[in-house]
């Protein structure tokens, strides 16, 4: 007596396979984040005047605890430039960007090695602040 | 459902939180080591205490500073002859400190920064 093999369909979901792409996307978009400076704290300081910041390559934090971060890693104020340097590498003039983003408490035995710093790498910096309201 | 609605939540906390940064550029001069025997500078001096601005050596109300750094700059042409030296104490707040130079760059200054070879960074 022959008995026949059962035929069992396997079959993609199609109805959540949109759901799984899109929570990947989304943890994709959150780690993604997780490598910049997104998770230090600071406070920007206030001005009046404001143009929407560039795109860079690097961005310098010092954040309330007057830590030096490089793009969201810690970094000796020594060694900045050096690393400054090997990010920009040859980029030409107007894309040699780099964010500061300094805690409004911080003094200037912190910040100012680090302008210095991005002087003397040719970056073109731009503080990052906060619209002063009256 | 539920599933749908916790998914808009994470998306819409996710696009909120990618907002473009705005700040202000700071055109510098690419740094050079000069000694304490070069010959005087003609360019304006300000010096930053942590409440306090000195513009070549008088003390300044930061209210009155715009007024007085646009005078003095009115008559310069030349980007060299624009270019203001800034020396900051070392408890200068970053806060102090923007403000000030926002007031030189408006009145269109340059900042430089003069920082002294002797200064310690403190590193924690």
């Amino acid at each position: 007596m022959k008995i026949p093999r059962k035929k069992y369909e396997a079959s993609v979901p199609s109805m959540a396979m949109g759901d799984i792409a899109f929570l990947l996307l989304i943890f994709f978009v959150i780690l993604a984040r997780a490598q910049d400076d997104s998770h230090l704290q600071w406070q920007p300081a206030k001005t009046e005047l404001l143009d929407q910041a560039k795109f860079s390559k690097a961005g310098v934090v010092v954040d309330v605890d007057n830590k030096t971060y490089l793009n969201g890693q810690e970094i000796g104020v020594g060694q900045l430039a050096v690393e400054l340097d090997a990010i920009l590498g040859d980029a030409p003039v107007g894309e040699r960007t780099v964010l500061l983003k300094v805690h409004k408490d911080a003094t200037a035995v912190y910040f100012e090695p680090i302008i210095e710093a991005v002087s003397e790498v040719g970056g073109d910096l731009i503080h990052i602040l906060e619209k002063h309201h009256e | 459902m539920s599933d749908i609605a916790f998914i808009l939540i994470v998306f819409f906390l996710v696009c909120a939180s990618i907002q473009p940064d705005k700040g202000r550029s700071q055109q510098i001069p690419r740094s050079e080591e000069k000694d304490q025997k070069d010959e005087q500078s003609q360019n304006p001096e300000v010096k930053i205490t942590r409440d306090r601005v000195f513009l070549n050596g008088n003390i300044v109300k930061s209210e009155d500073f715009l007024a007085r750094i646009r005078i003095l700059l009115a008559e310069k042409t030349t980007e060299a002859d624009r270019v203001v030296v800034v020396k900051s104490r070392e408890d200068t707040t970053y806060a102090f400190w923007i403000k000030i130079t926002d007031y030189i760059e408006q009145a269109g200054g340059i900042v430089t920064l003069q920082l002294e070879e002797e200064r310690e960074v403190k590193i924690d």
